[in-house]
């Protein structure tokens, strides 16, 4: 056990922020939380731009080679790089699934072929979305039931995707199917890789409670996929579903672990900007967060340092489920803060609150996604309860 | 950053695992409910660890994890813990160090105020100190306006201490009303009182946490074992996900005193900061996993017969003391909004 940054550690630091003190783009610095960064369904033009400039000097995902974005970094400087774009709350790119699901998943699984759409994934220059809840299947996604028959050279899919984030603008969609409809669940399930300007593909919007069109549902009618697009094995898809969910699990925490920090030190800020700076209460209850925001980061630390490669550990559980409901609470203590104002979204508030009037009402509503999609707390409890604790199913 | 024991110390947590499963077993603590002198066995094997109490605060946590785990009574918190911290941090007689480091004198610390917070006052009502009974030697921390010293005076004799009674048998508390005995001191510079306190801050987490990590082990086995319904009740998704924010406060916890331990031998900026937190941590993660590890043990849990109570008052106690969670809040508060 030691505490410190090696030469080499802080060397990188220093390259990072000279790198972020030289390029961030103007924008990405007003851009207050990661998540409703587009705010509708187009991906700004700065945002694109500044994916691709992080890719192309290897600060995309830098524990990735060169031509993946990266660096070949340790895992302990992905956390460096994580924690400094967090605390700068600079975002890296808004849809996520990329460079965080897709290209993991196909750099672990895929073919050649199909590796080698990974950097494009990560630059951001293909957007893709993941299909793999249905109106059916959710926490349950093993009963999904989108079909896939094979007719020849192709795959001739039917069904429906629901929540899928960014299908509007996405060309690739990371597609779950059921391929054996006999088979036991998990085992008839394969993934795809769907063209979203396939014929038969209709996507309708859906807005967010926060009044964002950021995610929509999918329709398959005869969707004709060529058979070359399968990633893995046949029937094999429920392992890979396995690995996305990890991906996204891991690559997630440090991000929250890092924005709840940040969000301690805005609350500590409000609390002076509305006078409540010497209420002992106000003051224990952030005191709180930041206990909690301190002891998950050194957690993230201690157990999880696995994460730059990308491997599963039922563990991330436990930082995915803690850091989403410590969010919001946190956003909700804001909202407590602001008192009467707590959920006034913008006219007629006092101009002294400035930019916080409105951003904690909307910043807790995002974060209840947080502690529903990607595997809801609830399901995390279950994965700790028996995958860590070693306690029976029902 | 690296949170991964090494060899040394992961052998040093074997061996006081094995040194306490035989050694500090419940009917020791029972036995030492009704008799005093019963720890004397156990602290005859733990004096050879006595030299922890100068070395890194990254191996003492590990000990005094385990010691809070096995609720150990004994001086040894008093002495290894407190007693030899002051010391080194005060830069004391190296011949009383070298004893002390031995095992052969035992001290504690009288500090807290006669409110029981440990904090620089110039009361000379001490509370809260610790095992008292046990010890040859008291260290009183003592301050005016603008210095501070300590003291080493001999125990005063039974009858000038008085116990403060707790839930917790397996450890004691005594008020000392020192009047004016005080004489020769020792200076204490600010920082070398905040070097004590962020060791005892972090020492006693340990204590803490450990204590929280047996309820919380203690409900996970019986829930595996438990049938109703004819089934484990462990399989119920209530006692599931219970077990689940256990598991993640004592986790928590424990990152945090690692964390805590290291920036101590690190002398880092985060020091106090970091004992703070991990002290708050602990607490909660004690309150949560003693009501619950009851909860889950149902009516048995209650029951004196059935040995959870023995560590839910070590759990219950080791919250209150070296500063309750409020307390530890407040003051990361005052740093936050400094
Ligand atoms: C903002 C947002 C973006 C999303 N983006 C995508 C995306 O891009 N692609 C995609 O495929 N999906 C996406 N999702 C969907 C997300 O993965 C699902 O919402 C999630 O898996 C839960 O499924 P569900 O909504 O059907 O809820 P349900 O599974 O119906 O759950 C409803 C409630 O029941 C609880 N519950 C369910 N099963 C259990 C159980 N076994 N034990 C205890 N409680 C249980 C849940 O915790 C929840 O509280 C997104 C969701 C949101 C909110």
């Amino acid at each position: 056990m030691k505490l410190d940054w090696s030469e080499t550690d802080e060397r990188f630091r220093g390259e990072l922020l000279a790198f972020l003190e030289a390029k961030t783009p103007p924008e990405a610095t007003r851009v207050d939380f990661p998540g409703n960064a587009s705010g509708g369904d187009a991906i700004p033009a700065w945002l694109r731009a500044w994916q691709a400039t992080l890719f192309d000097h290897g600060w995309m995902i830098p524990g990735y080679p060169p031509e993946l974005g990266g660096r070949n970094c340790t895992p302990t400087q992905t956390m460096i790089y994580l924690e400094e774009f967090a605390r700068r709350r600079i975002p890296r790119a808004t849809h996520f699934p990329g460079y965080a699901i897709v290209a993991p998943s196909l750099l672990e699984f895929g073919n050649e072929q199909q590796r080698s759409l990974a950097p494009a994934a990560i630059r951001g220059d293909t957007v893709w979305c993941v299909g793999m809840s249905e109106p059916n299947a959710g926490s349950d996604l093993a009963s999904l039931r989108t079909r896939a028959v094979r007719d020849g050279d192709v795959f001739v899919v039917n069904g429906q995707k629901v929540w899928t984030s960014y299908a509007m603008v996405a060309q690739q969609c990371f597609c779950y199917v059921r391929t054996d409809p006999d088979a036991p669940k998990h085992k008839g399930i394969s993934l795809l890789i769907i063209d979203m300007d396939t014929p038969g593909i209709e996507v309708r919007p859906l807005t967010h409670i926060t009044g964002h069109a950021d995610f929509a549902e999918v329709f398959f009618t005869d969707v004709k996929v060529p058979v070359a697009n399968l990633v893995g094995e046949l029937n094999g898809g429920w392992a890979l579903t396995q690995g996305s969910l990890a991906h996204e699990r891991a690559g997630l925490w440090v991000d929250g672990v890092a924005r709840l920090e940040q969000t301690v030190r805005d609350l500590v800020d409000l609390a002076k900007l509305v006078g409540r700076h010497d209420d002992s209460g106000v003051r224990r209850a952030i005191a709180s967060m930041f206990e909690q925001a301190s002891s998950l980061r050194s957690l993230g630390y201690k157990g999880f340092a696995s994460y730059a490669q990308g491997s599963s550990a039922p563990e991330h559980s436990y930082m995915k489920m803690a850091s989403s409901e410590a969010g919001k609470a946190a956003f909700e203590l804001g909202m407590e803060l602001l008192g009467p104002f707590g959920a006034a979204t913008g006219a007629g508030s006092p101009t002294t609150l400035g930019d916080d009037t409105g951003r904690w009402v909307t910043s807790f509503y995002v974060s209840f996604a947080n502690t529903i999609a990607g595997g809801s707390s609830e399901i995390q409890r279950n994965i700790i309860a028996q995958r860590v604790l070693g306690l029976p199913r029902a | 950053m690296d949170f991964t024991l090494t060899d040394e110390q992961q052998l040093l947590v074997d061996t006081l695992r094995t040194v306490l499963a035989n050694e500090c077993p419940p009917s020791l603590l029972r036995e030492h409910h009704d008799c005093r002198g019963a720890h004397a066995p156990l602290w005859e094997h733990l004096r050879g660890f006595a030299e922890l109490g100068r070395g890194d605060a990254t191996d003492a946590c590990l000990v005094f994890d385990e010691l809070g785990y096995a609720a150990a009574p004994g001086p040894f918190f008093a002495s290894v813990g407190l007693f030899a911290g002051l010391l080194e941090a005060i830069d004391a007689d190296s011949a009383l160090r070298d004893a002390v480091a031995a095992g052969e004198v035992v001290g504690t610390v009288a500090a807290a105020d006669s409110q029981g917070i440990w904090h620089a006052n110039d009361d000379l009502v001490k509370t809260f100190i610790p095992d008292a009974d046990l010890a040859q030697l008291i260290a009183v921390v003592s301050a005016t306006d603008d210095a501070m010293f300590v003291t080493i005076l001999p125990h005063p004799g039974p009858s000038a201490l008085a116990e403060i009674e707790t839930v917790d048998p397996s450890r004691k508390y005594f008020r000392w009303d020192t009047g004016d005995e005080i004489g020769a001191a020792i200076p204490c510079t600010p920082m070398q009182w905040r070097a004590f306190l962020d060791r005892s801050f972090a020492l006693a987490s340990a204590e803490t946490l450990g204590a929280a990590r047996r309820c919380f082990s203690m409900a996970l086995e019986y829930a595996k074992e438990r049938e109703q319904f004819d089934r484990p009740i462990g399989s119920f998704q209530a006692i599931q996900h219970k077990l689940a924010e256990m598991s993640l406060l004592v986790e928590r916890a424990t990152a945090a005193l690692h964390y805590a331990a290291m920036a101590i031998d690190a002398d880092h900026a985060d020091r106090t900061s970091a004992c703070h937190v991990a002290k708050a941590a602990a607490g909660v993660a004690a309150r949560r996993c003693l009501k619950d590890s009851i909860q889950i043990h149902g009516g048995i849990g209650y029951t004196w017969e059935h040995d959870l109570h023995l560590f839910l008052r070590r759990a219950t106690v080791a919250e209150t003391q070296f500063g309750t969670t409020s307390w530890h809040h407040d003051r990361l508060a005052d740093v936050l909004f400094a």
